[in-house]
């Protein structure tokens, strides 16, 4: 038998961690894909006491509680499998007959895809739901988003016709999958590094990262020849200057690949040297 | 055959095992015996491989618990002294979870379960404290493995179940099995357990089967006193008296007083039971 990984066993495994996924969390991942709603309840009965009529939240305030919600979402990851390190639920998962890689794998496609999935599938059947029945509601958002993207393809296209480098959708929004992903890990892994205050654990080491990286800019500016810098940028050219921000999405994008793959071997590392 | 060798583990600056050896056969029920706080859950943890030995090995059948591979996780089962409360039916647990262990009997798991008058549709998450217990220990019968650690399994049972539970130990579990149950409640396991192994102050202080004990000391149920008793208890029929056994006759252990007796002149029981 293969210790490490097996596909029968790990497909057993996922198919009973998806049970208990199903189980445990679906309700909390349905309320959060339910803030849409919510939101739109609470605006109509604001819009009814406040001007006697009935209007529907504009689409960007939407938008900007879907990203609240989605934020929610995120922090929600440290809570997904926070139960690894209570004494009796993490002895009781780390007994099962599965391996470590096994579960590592089963447990970040769940964080980055099944539970990411279940709210937005929740979220926009919701929001659908809402601008079929509502006229004063307007597009519904994933409809909005196409059209959003699309835009955005022909704007892409449009650059790419006067610019050196070539930028594709798929270049530009790869990053954004990638650093989501990376976000969902991160959560995920101080949900099973804390012991308890998982959530503010989490957001206290973001805190003292960037509190860290503004005391090193704080050292490092100072002693930089700022003038001279910004004269020498205002005398580049717009070759040099794509080939530059290419270069340095590039850089952003295999800094962020890395940092993902760190997290999947942190979720990995902590599962292996679990005790209870 | 589990095989510890100069077993060493601590909480922090507490040391709880000491260079413990110790080996543990199939075919037999060993009752792991000691005052609160010697280490038997410790020890239990570790055999499993929730806990990682400070120093010193342990080897399941040549395999290292801690390295929790799926084939040796899959050999055993550990029930902690507190279960979880599943959010589940016990049937579908049982399904649910019955599929990681190969030899997994549903039925097996239906009868013991039928035979501590639990119901198989009843939720876990709604039984009492006695009735999950009894579900869990339906299930770890059920799994068919070979060497348990049962960590006070009759802990929160009424005493039919106390009974039920013997039955089920000695009916369910295979001749090839190794099972260790940590006890203090020693009077409900007396009739099943053997070897018996005491714990005391980081070591072991016994590991005697059955027959051994009895041959080297005597267990005298009658009124008459002897000066040279080891351990003398009054009862209302009479005393329990347990001294060294110079006649070589036959005797029935009482496990407590056996206990008590080790426990009242441990060097010369250490001694005799050729304990370093």
């Amino acid at each position: 038998m293969n210790e490490t990984f097996n596909f029968n066993r790990f497909w057993t495994y996922f198919k009973y961690d998806l049970k208990q996924m199903w189980r445990n969390h679906s309700k909390s991942a349905i309320l959060i894909g339910g803030a849409g709603i919510i939101f739109y309840v609470l605006w109509i009965l604001g819009s009814l006491v406040f001007t006697q009529s009935w209007t529907a939240p504009p689409i960007a305030a939407r938008f900007v509680v879907l990203l609240f919600a989605f934020l929610v979402l995120e922090l929600y990851q440290t809570r997904t499998y926070g139960y690894l390190t209570e004494k009796k639920a993490g002895s009781s998962w780390l007994m099962i007959p599965a391996s470590g890689t096994e579960k590592c794998l089963s447990m970040v496609l769940m964080t980055i895809l099944v539970i990411p999935a279940l709210f937005f599938a929740v979220y926009f059947l919701l929001d659908g739901f809402l601008s079929l029945v509502d006229p004063t509601y307007g597009k519904a958002m994933a409809t909005s988003f196409f059209s959003v993207y699309s835009d955005f393809v022909n704007a892409l296209g449009s650059f790419n016709e006067g610019s050196p480098i070539t930028f594709t959708p798929a270049s530009l929004v790869f990053p954004a999958i990638v650093s989501t992903f990376c976000n969902f890990l991160y959560f995920l892994l101080c949900g099973i590094c804390f012991k308890k205050n998982k959530i503010v654990g989490a957001i206290a080491i973001l805190f003292g990262i960037s509190t860290l990286m503004s005391l090193l800019g704080g050292l490092i500016i100072p002693h930089l020849d700022l003038e001279q810098i910004f004269s020498n940028l205002d005398a580049i050219d717009e070759q040099t200057a794509a080939r530059w921000l290419a270069g340095i999405m590039n850089a952003f994008v295999a800094f962020t690949c890395l940092l993902t793959i760190g997290l999947g071997w942190g979720v990995w590392r902590r599962i292996k040297t679990l005790q209870h | 055959m589990i095989e510890i060798s100069n077993l060493s583990f601590s909480y922090g600056a507490k040391r709880v095992l000491e260079n413990i050896s110790l080996k543990v056969s199939e075919g037999n029920i060993y009752g792991l015996l000691g005052e609160n706080g010697v280490g038997k859950t410790t020890l239990l943890t570790l055999l499993c491989g929730l806990k990682k030995p400070e120093s010193g090995t342990i080897t399941v059948d040549g395999r290292n618990p801690f390295d929790r591979e799926p084939s040796l996780l899959a050999d055993q089962f550990y029930l902690p002294d507190e279960v979880i409360p599943v959010h589940a039916r016990a049937i579908d647990f049982a399904k649910e979870h019955g599929v990681f262990w190969p030899h997994f009997d549903l039925e097996k798991f239906r009868t013991i379960l039928s035979e501590f008058e639990v119901e198989p549709e009843q939720r876990m998450d709604a039984m009492s404290a006695g009735q999950l217990k009894k579900a869990w220990v339906s299930f770890a019968l059920a799994c068919n493995a070979k060497y348990y650690y049962l960590d006070e399994p009759t802990n929160g049972l009424d005493i039919p179940s106390k009974a039920q539970f013997r039955k089920a130990v000695t009916k369910y579990t295979s001749e090839d099995s190794a099972l260790i149950i940590s006890t203090h409640q020693v009077r409900d396991l007396e009739n099943i357990i053997d070897p018996i192994i005491i714990l005391d102050n980081r070591a072991v202080l016994v590991n005697a089967s059955v027959q051994e004990i009895t041959d080297k000391l005597f267990f005298d149920y009658g009124s008459e006193l002897n000066p040279g008793a080891l351990y003398l208890e009054q009862t209302p029929g009479g005393c329990i008296q347990v001294y060294p056994n110079t006649s070589g006759e036959e005797s029935k252990v009482n496990v407590e007083a056996f206990f008590n007796a080790v426990h009242a002149h441990k060097d010369l029981v250490r001694s005799m039971f050729n304990q370093q």
